[in-house]
């Protein structure tokens, strides 16, 4: 008896139209974080980062600006263009040093959470999945690859822009509060924390998880992914914190450009991401 | 929508090639609704490729196969709402309880919350894990690791079970166990089973069609009953004896003679026991009456059925008559378990 081959349904009709389903989506992302929640090698790096950045250093700063001993920066920045420097030298001496470091030159740095938060929790969720070998239990379920990417992508996302606004908002209370005796005033969130933290931290995070993303589909622990992804990562940082402290010093347009720049990189290599998430991919490399 | 399909898997001419060299290679198959299929072959034969071929996570190269109507390359995922899969390694999230595992593989099946945590429970009891439910996987044994991975590969109601070393890792009991579920799904729920192993005990208990793999090919595929029966047309008799048949040579070539005796030979440490192969089972009756005329007392007879394991055994050494140490191997497996021997006592 001959068999004929059936005629495939692709060639028949054209494939549905990708629509996210949300239960799924949400499952996943609920599985995971649940997972990443009680994994201490996760969280506490996560936490630990933020903490110092966030938490101790703006109230060691702020304390030292309190005290008598609080250096006479006007020397220091007299030296640098005066563009930049105008709205710090123009305050009393006693402000500058809260000013310059919480008010402007710890936002750059800030950008290591997203960045960092983003990055831990992509590689646990792609190569994460390789490495616990619990991958292939999930390709053989019923969902779509586009929604399993999906939810890849936003459990990894989320928790990062979340914990940067949360870590802000501590940052700007220490900082208030602490500062209080030497501003008298609220002086963060400026315009340009506001321009970071709602603008150019979001766009950090989809680009350090864009480069997971990537770098996950070639590594299969996820230690191998940070490594590499470590590699690319690394010189962002290095660059964007020397960049941007002077981008910060010169006007929002900038910052909002640079953000902008981010935004399409990011979007280029989560996209890119997608369309190379397949399951037959994937599969072959189980 | 399905189409109406007589079989629940229809494989014709699959090929699936990877950077280190072809994993299946002309693979024609049919399993009908409700069988139990052993697909059998050394490491490296194609099963677990077979499997993701046939369950859409991999797409051929060549040929095509329906799959409960279904084509796996372009429906995976209605497809994989009819289907269940333990995966060789059980897959389990170690951060996550063995209640949420099996909750959350419900809930990406799209099975409502209340219907979830009810099939959970019923899963786990039925697996003797409910005590260990609200446990992490991280501190499983492999055998408990094992049950609700096998759990979670029910959960959704398959009508299409695909089993990768189902019994890898559990204690003999625990064996009996998984082998009865195997049985009772096709048996009970009519489920199609396609089950792979090493364990060829097992296999031969439940399974009631066999397909062999070597190097990506299927090399023989059918009832084992019907393939056993091919190979080895005669029965093996084994008769132990009151006496030695060593000081009795006429009687030895008086059985030889026997019409229906195929072979005769004397075995046992001591000569006691007499091992024929014998053309049909009438035969027994007669050669048990003419050695008890000759004043012989028996004391057993067993009839040994040749099964799957032996037409495994066959094959395998047809294709690769060297090595040795993989048939050792897979005979000492088949060992471990029952063999499925038909023992019949002398009366």
């Amino acid at each position: 008896m001959t068999i004929a081959e059936p005629l495939p349904s692709l060639l028949t009709e054209r494939p549905p139209r990708w629509r996210p389903d949300i239960s799924v989506i949400r499952t996943i992302i609920a599985k995971d974080l649940t997972a990443i929640r009680r994994s201490k090698a996760i969280v506490l790096p996560m936490l630990l980062v933020p903490g110092l950045l966030l938490v101790v250093l703006p109230a060691v700063i702020a304390l030292f600006a309190r005290s008598k001993t609080s250096p006479d920066l006007s020397n220091a920045l007299s030296n640098l263009p005066s563009a930049m420097t105008k709205p710090i030298l123009s305050l009393p001496p006693r402000e500058q040093l809260l000013m310059l470091v919480n008010g402007y030159l710890l936002a750059p740095l800030f950008l290591i959470v997203p960045l960092m938060v983003s990055a831990v929790l992509a590689a646990d969720a792609f190569a994460g999945e390789k490495e616990r070998r619990t991958l292939e239990s999930l390709l053989h379920l019923p969902v779509r690859d586009r929604d399993l990417y999906v939810a890849k992508v936003l459990v990894a996302y989320l928790p990062s822009v979340a914990l940067s606004w949360i870590g802000f908002m501590i940052f700007a209370f220490i900082s208030n509060v602490i500062g209080w005796p030497v501003m008298h005033r609220i002086f963060v969130p400026n315009g340009m924390w506001l321009a970071v933290i709602g603008w150019v931290a979001p766009a950090v995070a989809a680009l350090g998880l864009g480069i997971m993303v990537r770098v996950s589909a070639r590594a299969d622990t996820t230690q191998e992914a940070n490594q590499l992804g470590g590699a690319v990562i690394m010189p962002l940082i290095l660059a964007s914190v020397g960049q941007s402290t002077g981008l910060l010093l010169l006007d929002l347009t900038t910052v909002f450009l640079v953000g902008a720049f981010i935004w399409l990189v990011a979007f280029w290599l989560i996209r890119g991401g997608m369309k190379r998430f397949d399951r037959d991919r994937i599969a072959s490399r189980l | 929508m399905s189409e109406t399909f007589e079989t629940a898997v229809r494989a014709v001419d699959l090929r699936r090639e990877f950077p280190d060299g072809v994993a299946v290679d002309s693979l024609t198959l049919d399993v009908p609704i409700g069988s139990v299929l052993a697909l059998l072959g050394p490491n490296g034969a194609g099963k677990t490729t077979t499997i993701r071929l046939l369950n859409g996570i991999l797409r051929p190269h060549r040929g095509w196969s329906r799959v409960l109507g279904f084509d796996p390359a372009t429906q995976g995922d209605e497809l994989r709402h009819r289907t269940g899969v333990l995966t060789e390694n059980a897959g389990l999230d170690d951060r996550l309880t063995a209640r949420e595992n099996l909750t959350i593989t419900a809930r990406l099946r799209g099975i409502g919350p209340t219907e979830a945590s009810k099939r959970v429970d019923d899963l786990l009891d039925r697996f003797g894990m409910r005590s260990h439910a609200d446990q992490r996987c991280q501190g499983f044994s492999t055998g408990q690791r094992r049950r609700v991975a096998l759990a979670r590969c029910l959960i959704g109601d398959p009508e299409l079970v695909f089993l990768d070393e189902p019994t890898s890792g559990l204690d003999p009991a625990a064996t009996d166990d998984v082998v009865g579920i195997i049985d009772s799904l096709a048996r009970e729920r009519g489920s199609t089973v396609i089950l792979c192993t090493h364990f060829l005990g097992e296999a031969a208990r439940v399974a009631d069609r066999m397909a062999i793999l070597h190097a990506g090919r299927l090399v023989l595929s059918g009832r084992p009953d019907q393939l056993a029966a091919e190979m080895f047309p005669h029965l093996e008799v084994t008769i132990e004896l009151s006496q030695t048949l060593a000081d009795a040579p006429a009687t030895m070539i008086e059985l030889a003679n026997t019409s229906g005796v195929v072979s005769v030979a004397s075995a046992g440490v001591d000569g006691r026991q007499l091992a024929m192969e014998v053309a049909h089972r009438d035969v027994i009756a007669r050669v048990n009456e003419m050695l008890v005329a000759r004043g012989f007392s028996i004391f057993g007879i067993t009839t040994r059925t040749r099964d799957l394991s032996d037409v495994y055994h066959v094959v395998q050494q047809r294709l690769d008559p060297g090595n040795r140490g993989l048939r050792a191997a897979e005979r000492d497996a088949a060992d471990q378990l029952d063999r499925s021997d038909l023992v019949e006592e002398a009366a």
